[in-house]
């Protein structure tokens, strides 16, 4: 009896069949960006969207303030990327394909520097995926941005190493019919149109619960 | 040294002995150096410019003495390089390296060193050390022993001399200078004066040319554009040398391929910012060529650089290449304006731009595309420049739409609003529209929850739809 009430928790747990769900995919001091919403926030490991990896947006339609998620967090990192360390400059934002033209003045509304946004307009969606991983692997991109109709497995895991290997943000915005393939992205989301309101799914979380998330009153 | 005033000839028009000031103190240094293995006039011409170039590494004043010589004065080099023998070891080791059978020599003035450079290749000898003088007061007797033959004067004058029984300089010296103007001309006295430091004519400096171009042949014809990528590496390095000698920087690139029956294809290449490393014209002009089809097989390829412009603080790359630490990102940290021109030679020039917003209330009228991207160095944290919620009435869409579209009917909710704007009845485009943030109803067939940025013309009162709130 005594000798295993003295084993404490720390041996419990570092035996190697004791496995702890938030360890498997802490990731070492990668920063977050806040969503700039709480409810989200909460869900999210970290607090917020993680850098360095690849984020994967399924929607069908636009205006359903998918690009406003991420603003507070675009802003964020600019200005955080821009200041640090006074030689080299990671503070761009990179648009890549965007169904629409980013209009410039709501984007000073909300913080963003125009002078380091980069818009892209391929011709084809090989073309958009080879700027994507150039931009997201040369490390002076703060956040990629890419719209695109439809890409396979492989172009997905590449930008998911590009992502990494530059240190950038990375969302993809997909058609929701995509949802149900596999894809090597960290994090998950799904937005459709409710009743009132968007309604918000976390299909996939490393290291968090998926499920709907209630915005709430945002 | 020098005089300050040209003297008046006398009667016979011999110029009269001038005097030497300070003793014997030199004030100028020449090296001069000679490539017996260049005769051909014309080729010798452009390999001369070439090793102007080389030469210029070293001081700024290059002189080129047709048919095979170069002078440079190096002077105002000597500290940098240390001393007069290291620095002239230096430029004798910058022709061996061009693998060029070179004779050289050093000497207060610009002829004393060329005659005996000539010299010493008329020997033939190159293990011999050169001859540096630096003494004044050493020249005449370095010079006594040289043949007349290193002057390279014309013909008629050496058979006179030779008929009057001068073999070296030396005797040349001791005849009298009234005697020998009246015999061979006075342009004969005022070269030992320039030899002997009496004199100084100026030289006429070799000024490099404003555009870099050069050319390669290939002995086969190349077919697969990939290959010309490594044909393309020498050229390119001659161009960031070039650059790198000037101080200079381009934004444009030609390259030129030669075929045997077609014209020549010409390859533009525009870069975002003015460069002059090598690695980003390496990278725009390879990403070109991977995209290159050719038309027919290529013999031949001339690199042709844009005007050169000066090179600013802002458009060197070299602080933006160290960028700070980032845990876990890789080794790879372009610039900004290399990443553009990648994309750019990829893509399409147009094809990458930035937006910017213009003060203006009508909104399509309110931003603009941006295709010069700013540099790095521009003002970064300066507040002012970034409008941190200008706090403009009511909140502007992600998206704007091309065109406003007009709506069908009114399914929406109208959440926020009016905004009313006016503007423009200057130029004829006036608006007068109220502006709303509206949200689709429910018992619409599609987009529920879609925010829209809707507005009604004042006077048709029409809905129209002008952007949407991603």
């Amino acid at each position: 009896m005594d000798a295993r009430e003295s084993s404490s928790l720390a041996d419990v747990l570092a035996d190697a069949r004791v496995w702890k769900l938030k360890d498997a995919s802490a990731a070492p001091a990668r920063p977050v960006w806040s969503t700039g919403k709480s409810a989200l926030d909460a869900r999210l490991p970290g607090g917020g969207w993680p850098t360095a990896s690849l984020i994967e947006v399924l929607l069908d339609d636009t205006g359903l303030g998918e690009v406003q998620l991420f603003l507070p967090a675009l802003v964020e990192c600019q200005r955080r990327m821009g200041q640090d360390g006074s030689a080299g400059d990671v503070s761009w934002l990179v648009w890549i394909a965007p169904p629409h033209e980013p209009y410039a003045p709501a984007l000073a509304q909300q913080g963003i520097d125009l002078t380091r946004l980069l818009v892209v307009r391929p011709t084809s969606a090989t073309e958009a995926l080879w700027a994507a991983e150039q931009a997201l692997s040369s490390g002076i991109c703060a956040a990629v941005l890419l719209w695109l109709k439809g890409t396979d497995d492989r172009w997905l895991r590449r930008l998911k190493l590009a992502a990494e290997a530059g240190g950038a943000l990375g969302v993809l915005f997909r058609p929701e019919r995509h949802r149900f393939e596999s894809s090597p992205a960290s994090l998950r989301v799904l937005m459709t149109q409710g009743e009132h309101e968007v309604r918000l799914d976390l299909l996939k979380v490393q290291g968090g619960r998926p499920g709907p998330v209630d915005l709430g009153g945002s | 040294m020098h005089r300050s005033a040209p003297q008046p000839l006398k009667a016979d028009g011999v110029p009269p002995t001038p005097q030497i000031a300070g003793g014997g103190r030199v004030s100028q240094l020449w090296y001069a150096v000679v490539f017996p293995e260049l005769i051909d006039a014309a080729y010798s011409a452009a390999v001369l410019q070439r090793l102007c170039l080389h030469a210029q590494t070293f001081t700024s004043f290059v002189s080129i003495e047709p048919p095979n010589a170069l002078l440079l004065e190096i002077k105002g080099s000597l500290k940098l390089f240390g001393s007069l023998e290291r620095l002239h070891a230096d430029i004798d080791a910058c022709w061996r390296r061009l693998a060029l059978q070179a004779y050289s020599a050093a000497a207060p003035s610009t002829l004393a060193a060329l005659w005996l450079a000539r010299s010493a290749a008329h020997t033939g000898n190159p293990a011999d050390r050169p001859p540096v003088i630096d003494d004044l007061g050493a020249l005449p007797g370095h010079l006594a022993e040289m043949p007349i033959a290193c002057t390279a004067w014309d013909i008629a004058r050496l058979e006179t001399l030779r008929a009057m029984g001068v073999t070296r300089i030396g005797e040349l010296l001791r005849l009298p200078r009234a005697g020998l103007a009246r015999r061979l001309g006075s342009d004969t006295v005022q070269d030992l004066d320039m030899a002997l430091a009496r004199q100084f004519a100026p030289r006429r400096a070799f000024v490099p040319r404003e555009r870099f171009r050069a050319r390669c042949d290939f002995e086969t014809e190349i077919e697969n554009a990939a290959y010309l990528e490594k044909a393309l590496e020498p050229l390119i390095g001659r161009c960031a040398q070039f650059l790198r000698e000037r101080q200079a920087g381009i934004q444009a690139l030609r390259l030129k391929l030669r075929h045997r029956a077609e014209p020549a294809s010409c390859v533009h290449v525009g870069l975002a910012s003015i460069t002059s490393e090598r690695r980003r014209l390496t990278d725009v002009l390879t990403e070109k060529l991977t995209q290159l089809e050719l038309a027919a097989p290529v013999r031949g390829m001339e690199l042709i650089s844009g005007s050169l412009r000066p090179l600013s603080a802002g458009s060197l790359d070299v602080f933006a290449g160290l960028a700070g630490s980032r845990a876990g990102a890789g080794d790879r940290y372009d610039s900004l304006p290399q990443l553009v021109e990648r994309l750019r030679a990829r893509l399409g020039e147009d094809a990458v731009y930035g937006v910017a917003s213009i003060p203006e209330h009508r909104p399509e009228a309110a931003w603009r595309r941006v295709h010069e991207l700013p540099l790095p160095s521009a003002s970064r944290a300066d507040g002012k420049m970034i409008e941190r919620g200008a706090g403009e009435g009511m909140p502007r869409p992600v998206w704007l739409l091309d065109a406003p579209q007009p709506l069908a009917s009114v399914p929406l909710i109208l959440e926020q609003g009016p905004e009313r704007i006016e503007s423009g009845w200057w130029d004829g485009k006036g608006v007068a529209r109220d502006y709303y943030v509206a949200r689709r109803t429910p018992d619409a067939h599609r987009s529920h929850g879609a925010k829209l940025w809707v507005f009604q013309e004042r006077q048709s009162k029409r809905w129209y739809l002008h952007g949407m709130f991603a």
